[in-house]
């Protein structure tokens, strides 16, 4: 049985950087509150048809879809590990004491 | 230590810049990502989740202070201040820019160093043992011969693209501290009847999905024939290796499908026509590169040394570290020590860079400027006068690097696991620190003694999970970590594969668990018996037991 | 029309590719393997070999073509490199010719593995011109196996520097 569908957001890779990033509808956020929501597959599928362009692969790698829930208003992965991505940062405390008000 | 000669050095040179070109052409369209991406994993580097990976090559897991020190400047200048030594004798580092890595690859060129091939589907870093050349139960250092498979196997013509990736491990000990019955092919220092030293093969071992132990495909190879040889596998897997299914491409299913015996015959018709003399490296080339790993000039000393003796008694905690973490030197007056990479709830084989500069400065300054690194994830320092220990250990405390916990329960590999790897399915480094804060009383972990926990967070096994006296896989059940438990396994000798205890358990429980297991064999083992050797007398019934009862 | 081009650059392909069974032209033709080649002129003939075909079997007929094909269904797949080094060990001296989508970052081991020409699809052409394939040819110029043509072998660098 097909599961319902449930909201999504585009995401990537930034392809200099590396970074997680967000499809806003207009550029690549590294936020994924900024992200554009698609409630139906049909609005999905298109978005993603729209990013198939060299241009969008001339700086991003990997476009997939992420199951979102809103959260204040404002969209987050349901699945850990996209979770984990959003947050941009392992979930401990990875960083040597030195280096911590640096990457904040 | 191997130091490059020019011809290493231009090879190494026209590599970074012909990544360098292959970045800008990724830059510019004329290379596709999914054209690209063997390309820069051939030189190191992933994608992972957050940002770029990129892993180094510490071949066989020797380096000196020099490179060391240049590992140091790399976290520091770009990434985030810190390094994860991995189970394969290699280093990553997590947030690279993409921009950025040909200047990291020249940087590491400078101190003779490389990325090449520690990724993608090639022969990849060549492993060994941590205390090649000082080890009392040696045939002969094996990191000549790593080295001269280093050297063959880079940029292999014919072997680039394989199936999939190719592991190679080499031990010139009695005792097998490289791991090699689980690895593609694992090479042993023999000598025969003769008298002649050469090389038992070993093939098809491996972890991942199907665990496997290797199975023996030569009893004796003359040392002249290794390259050849080795051909020889290589190509009949690079041809009859299955490609339709990346997980069953490894070697490992070539030789359990087709069986050891008919691989073999592939192998010696093969070889049969192969010219071997076209092939074969020469042997004034081995002695070369043989003469560079000759002992260091180790000056005389009486094997008693009453600085050390007085530090002993002066200091428990030198003391203990000591006990705990010293290996046996086979030159007198000396000592080889284990800096462990595993502080209590740390991240296991992390290292910041100040660390990095330490262990630099340490093995320049008492180690005759020689460095391992292990595939537990830790570091050696091989060479250190007994007269120098003390002046030492007080180097490594004053950066946290003086764990007295080789071997122990809180010396836990584990892979990055979901906090960073694209592919986990759920994470080990938090588990290896909870784990490590419930055992972080000293005394508790010396009771409890030798007992290897191993932890991937996926079926790909990079944590080694399958050969960990207690083994732990992450998985996801439905959206939730979920974390599968094996007992028994072991990568030495007598390698073993661990078997699982049952149904899985959740993020949270698991310290509990294996708290449980450890209760479970101080309860029944016999005077001086270590984990491992209960388990194997009593079996898995009392510890299902211990773990299930109550849930029934 | 595919591109073919060899280390001196881009060629003109002579060479027709022929069909299962379909009948000889006048010029230069490629049969796929195993082909009915007898009788034909060898200057004149050359087959095309998919990369699980044991080069072995293709021994026989070395006397027989001036060409031989070997397929590379995708950049990743690796078969033909040991392939084209198998028939160069079995002593055929005839032209090798890689076909399939390589990348110009390929075109070094190629040679190496005793191919002479690789004939590439033209989408990947397109994105990969003649000045990249020149570039990667000359990318690394040494090389540490012994028995492979082309790059200046280290080890008899080494050897030459010892005096022997
Ligand atoms: C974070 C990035 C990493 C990725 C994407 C990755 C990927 C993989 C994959 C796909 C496999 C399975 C391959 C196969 O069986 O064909 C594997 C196995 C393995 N990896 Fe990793 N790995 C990563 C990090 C590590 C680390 C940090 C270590 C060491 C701590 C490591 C050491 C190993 C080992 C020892 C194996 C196992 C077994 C074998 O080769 O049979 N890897 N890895
Ligand atoms: S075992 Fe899995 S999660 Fe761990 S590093 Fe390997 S691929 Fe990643």
């Amino acid at each position: 049985m097909a599961r319902a569908f449930r909201p999504v957001v585009l995401t990537a890779n930034d392809l200099v950087e590396g970074d997680v990033v967000w499809w806003t509808g207009a550029v690549w956020s590294r936020d994924v509150s900024d992200a554009e929501v698609f409630d139906t597959p049909e609005a999905a599928e298109a978005a993603e048809a729209a990013l198939n362009t060299p241009e969008h692969a001339a700086c991003t790698v990997g476009i997939v879809r992420v199951e979102v829930e809103m959260r204040d208003g404002a969209p987050f992965p349901t699945l850990r590990r996209e979770q984990i991505r959003a947050e941009r940062r392992p979930t401990f405390d990875y960083l040597p004491t030195s280096k911590v008000s640096e990457a904040a | 230590m191997y130091s490059y000669d020019e011809f290493d050095e231009r090879f190494v040179r026209e590599r970074v810049a012909q990544f360098r070109d292959q970045v800008a052409r990724r830059l510019d369209g004329s290379l596709t990502e999914e054209e690209f991406r063997p390309l820069r994993l051939m030189n190191g580097l992933y994608l992972q989740l957050h940002a770029y990976m990129l892993r180094i090559a510490i071949p066989y897991g020797s380096m000196n202070g020099r490179q060391m020190r240049m590992l140091g400047t790399i976290a520091e200048k770009w990434d985030r201040g810190y390094g994860h030594f991995t189970t394969r004798q290699n280093i990553q580092f997590n947030w690279p820019k993409l921009k950025d890595i040909p200047d990291i690859l020249d940087a590491l060129a400078d101190v003779g160093m490389h990325a090449i091939q520690t990724s993608g589907n090639c022969i990849r870093n060549t492993t060994s043992d941590p205390f090649s050349g000082v080890a009392t139960d040696e045939i002969e250092d094996p990191r000549a011969t790593c080295e001269l498979i280093r050297q063959w196997s880079s940029l292999h013509p014919e072997f680039t693209f394989l199936g999939r990736k190719f592991k190679i491990a080499v031990t010139g000990a009695s005792s097998d501290r490289a791991a090699i019955r689980v690895h593609d092919i694992g090479i042993e220092i023999v000598k025969n009847e003769a008298g002649e030293t050469g090389y038992r093969i070993l093939v098809g071992g491996g972890l991942g999905r199907t665990p496997m132990i290797g199975k023996e495909l030569r009893a004796f190879l003359p040392r002249e024939e290794l390259l050849p040889y080795l051909e020889a596998c290589l190509r009949v897997y690079n041809m009859h290796g299955r490609r339709d299914n990346k997980y069953k491409a490894r070697i490992k299913i070539l030789v359990h499908e087709l069986g050891i015996d008919t691989y073999r015959e592939h192998v010696e018709a093969e070889y049969a026509r192969i010219d071997r003399s076209n092939t074969a490296a020469d042997m004034a080339e081995f002695a070369r590169i043989a003469e560079q790993f000759a002992p260091p000039a180790y000056p005389e000393l009486p094997e008693q040394s009453a600085i050390f003796e007085r530090a002993l008694k002066a200091h428990p905690d030198f003391a203990h570290w000591v006990e705990q973490n010293g290996f046996a030197h086979r030159v007198p007056g000396f000592m080889a020590v284990t800096v462990s990479l595993k502080p209590v709830g740390g991240a296991p084989g992390d290292a910041t860079s100040e660390q990095l500069r330490v262990l630099a400065e340490a093995a320049e300054q008492y180690s005759m400027d020689e460095l391992r690194i292990t595939h537990e994830q830790n570091v050696v320092l091989p060479n250190v006068k007994k007269d120098e220990l003390f002046a030492l250990w007080t180097l490594l405390k004053s950066q946290g690097l003086d764990a007295p916990n080789k071997g122990l329960v809180t010396d836990i590999i584990a892979c990055p696991g979901l906090d960073y790897c694209a592919l986990a399915t759920a994470r080990s480094i938090p588990v290896a620190q909870e784990i490590s804060k419930r055992f972080s009383d000293p005394a508790r972990m010396a009771d409890i003694g030798p007992l290897a926990i191993k932890i991937s967070g996926c079926i790909n096994a990079c944590g080694h999970h399958h050969v960990g006296h207690i083994g732990i896989l992450g998985l996801d059940k439905a959206g939730v970590e979920s974390y599968q438990i094996t007992l028994g396994g072991d990568p030495a000798n007598d390698a073993s594969l661990g078997e699982r205890t049952g149904p899985g358990f959740s993020y949270d429980q698991v310290p509990g668990v294996i708290e449980t297991l450890v209760e479970t064999y101080l309860g029944l083992r016999e005077p001086r018996e270590t984990f491992l050797q209960t388990y194997r007398r009593v079996g898995m019934a009392p510890f299902k037991e211990a773990l299930y009862a109550d849930a029934a | 029309m595919p591109t073919l081009r060899d280390i001196t650059g881009i060629l003109e392909d002579a060479w027709t590719r022929l069909d299962e069974g379909a009948d000889a032209p006048a010029g230069p033709a490629i049969y796929p393997f195993p082909g009915d080649v007898a009788g034909n002129d060898p200057a004149l003939t050359g087959i095309h070999i998919a990369n699980d075909v044991d080069p072995e079997s293709v021994v026989p007929m070395f006397d027989r073509v001036s060409l031989i094909s070997v397929a590379f269904p995708a950049f990743t797949d690796g078969r033909g490199f040991s392939i084209g080094r198998r028939l160069r060990e079995a002593g055929y001296t005839g032209r090798l010719r890689a076909t399939g989508p390589v990348l110009a970052d390929q075109f070094r081991y190629l040679l190496e593995c005793g191919f002479d020409e690789v004939e590439v699809p033209d989408a990947l052409a397109a994105r990969q011109p003649q000045e990249q394939w020149e570039r990667a040819a000359d990318a690394v110029t040494l090389n540490y196996q012994r028995g492979y043509a082309g790059r200046r072998n280290i080890l008899e660098a080494r050897r030459e520097a010892r005096g022997v």
